[in-house]
């Protein structure tokens, strides 16, 4: 395999395709360039992981494949679709196809477990009944190891099983793509297990493909690709 | 899917301690404006009580008296004139004159304004109109208004009580009010008016019409024939040109504009700060919708409905204390301070429209929600 071959992947359809993507912050002095010309692809059904110190540029790069931040240069095909240029309705549709799962799970303290997933399957636009939209719900916590979790609200809930409320919402809508940002930090040995057996798992049968930055090495077993990222360059892939 | 429940009600009514202290400072505007209104609107009910109180189609007055605390009488004989025209039944004199009674208990004696009329046809809604007319007809007696302020003392039926020296008896009671300067009334019979005073003028004539008789073509006939020194009016005009002469003579009207606008004003600010500390507390919440796809139309949803149930809980609270405040207002200066249905929808609305524009401002805390600093 080639050097660029490694780098953009190969194979299978690409779902996220960066060419020369370079990003820079404006501070009070002068501009700060995080990201310089970075090449990166992620095939359908892979699970990808970043990884590299602080300040690396891994976060820059997964907040620009989800569209949440605006393109400054270079190309960055997601699904299909140049986000460069693309208007605010163009960039909400990318992330309505993306799950995102924050290192904090931001959870609205007035909303059951349920309520937090029904609130995100309105953006499927997908018309099901209530009584669906449960079972679809009691069978992902389930899946993540919370069985009858499903009409707590997040402060009778311990830390770990708000976290997995919150990757809970990211997969309820069966998303394409799944950006996550040290999911497993929050966890117990077990219930990291589970979460990332779960993740693994939509690789494989749902050919969702996954970008994860990570430093746990618990995780770096699952992964078909490990890119180390130092001072916004694409510094290897294993 | 659609929770039946927006979020942004369900947000606000999580807390219910944080509810009510946010719904307590809403009310706070929402009391502010209702107070304000009730005084203005009992002062101006007040200035304008006789007109509320006839009983007729349409009432004459002296042309010079542009407001109903003048005291520019008719001469008697217009009302002859008025009675006159077709269409017209029958027209009551009303008197009116301040005299002074005497308060048993400390002999002093204060200013109280008086109306006499004809017994037999009561012409103001002051009470059961048969009780009126069979104590006016008892000789040398008098019925004091019940919601006279208490400076007079207090009087039974019966007593022996001395108006401008003369001894007259407590025949009974009427309803009617006090207005800002008038602390009370009492009503004679026109018989022992025109006995005491035998030259005393009539303050107004209350016209009542025939069955079926247009009330515009009688109106016409009575200021084409009777001399040009009468108005007519009905009594919901003259009502009205009581509110329009008491809101210009009076600075009253500005003053409580002023007081309302600086509720509105309050009520905006302390609603913007609930909204804007309840966007604050969960802006990464926020930032996490948009990340997930949610448009700011949607955000501005969530933050509009929040004003909205704000603006329903702040006017609950505020409905009841201004009630109980109306209340206690009432008894202590016996104006006829009080919300009425009308009154309470228009703060209603008010306070809708004050939440609304508080939010609209609070919109802006919410679209500063970056979804790229969640990572």
């Amino acid at each position: 395999m080639t050097e660029h071959a490694k780098l953009v992947g190969s194979g299978a359809a690409e779902v996220v395709v960066a060419r020369k993507v370079s990003h820079a912050f404006d501070t009070a002095t002068a501009p700060i360039q995080v990201l310089f010309d970075v090449d990166f692809a992620l095939r359908q059904g892979e699970f990808v992981i970043l990884t590299g110190p602080s300040g690396a540029g891994k976060t820059t790069l997964m907040t620009l494949i989800g569209a949440l931040r605006s393109l400054q240069a270079g190309s960055l095909i997601v699904l299909g679709k140049e986000l460069s240029g693309l208007s605010g309705e163009g960039q909400r549709e990318i992330r309505r196809k993306v799950g995102f799962i924050f290192q904090d799970h931001n959870l609205f303290e007035a909303l059951t477990a349920f309520q937090t997933l029904a609130l995100a399957m309105e953006l499927s636009g997908d018309k099901i009944s209530s009584g669906e939209a449960r079972a679809r719900s009691a069978k992902l916590l389930s899946s993540l190891g919370m069985e009858g979790h499903l009409d707590r609200k997040p402060r009778q809930q311990s830390t770990g099983q708000k976290q997995r409320i919150a990757i809970a919402r990211a997969l309820i809508n069966n998303p394409p793509i799944i950006l996550a940002d040290e999911p497993t930090a929050a966890l117990d040995k077990e219930t990291a297990g589970l979460v990332i057996d779960l993740i693994r798992r939509r690789v494989d049968s749902n050919k969702t493909s996954v970008v994860m930055v990570t430093h746990d090495s618990r995780v770096f077993p699952a992964a078909d690709r490990i890119v180390n990222m130092v001072d916004g360059r694409i510094a290897g892939v294993r | 899917m659609r929770t039946r429940l927006g979020l942004g009600a369900r947000l606000l009514l999580h807390n219910k301690v944080r509810l009510a202290v946010a719904s307590a400072s809403v009310a706070v505007g929402v009391i502010i404006i209702f107070v304000e209104l009730g005084f203005l609107l009992g002062i101006l009910d007040a200035q304008s009580l006789i007109a509320t109180l006839a009983k007729g189609d349409l009432l004459v007055m002296n042309i010079a008296r542009v407001d109903l605390h003048r005291w520019d009488n008719l001469y008697p004989v217009r009302l002859d004139q008025v009675a006159a025209q077709p269409g017209v039944a029958r027209v009551t004199p009303v008197f009116e004159d301040h005299v002074g009674l005497e308060d048993k208990s400390d002999k002093r004696v204060r200013r109280i304004i008086l109306y006499a009329f004809p017994p037999d046809d009561v012409p103001l809604d002051i009470g059961d109109p048969e009780q009126i007319s069979r104590r006016l007809k008892v000789s040398h007696g008098f019925l004091y208004d019940r919601l006279s302020r208490p400076i007079f003392g207090s009087f039974k039926p019966g007593d022996e009580v001395k108006i401008d020296k003369f001894p007259l008896l407590v025949g009974g009671y009427v309803r009617m009010g006090a207005d800002i300067v008038n602390d009370g009334n009492i009503v004679i019979s026109e018989g022992d008016w025109l006995n005491r005073f035998p030259d005393a003028k009539p303050i107004m004539g209350v016209v009542h019409l025939k069955p079926g008789a247009d009330l515009e073509t009688v109106r016409r006939d009575i200021l084409l024939h009777v001399p040009e020194d009468v108005v007519v009016l009905t009594p919901w005009e003259t009502k009205m040109r009581e509110y329009e002469s008491t809101l210009r003579v009076a600075p009253v009207g500005i003053l409580f504009l002023v007081g309302m606008l600086a509720g509105l004003v309050i009520g905006t600010i302390n609603c913007y700060q609930v909204l804007y500390n309840e966007i604050s507390d969960r802006l990464p919440q926020f930032a996490t919708l948009k990340a997930m796809g949610f448009s700011n139309a949607y955000l501005r949803r969530v933050i509009l409905e929040q004003s909205f149930v704000l603006s329903l809980s702040g006017f609950a609270v505020g409905l009841t204390l201004s009630y109980l405040a109306d209340y206690y207002i009432a008894s202590q200066t016996v104006l006829p301070v009080g919300l009425g249905a009308a009154t309470a929808l228009f703060v209603g609305c008010l306070t809708v429209a004050m939440c609304a524009i508080a939010g609209l401002i609070a919109i802006r805390r919410v679209a500063i929600a970056d979804p790229a600093e969640l990572y």
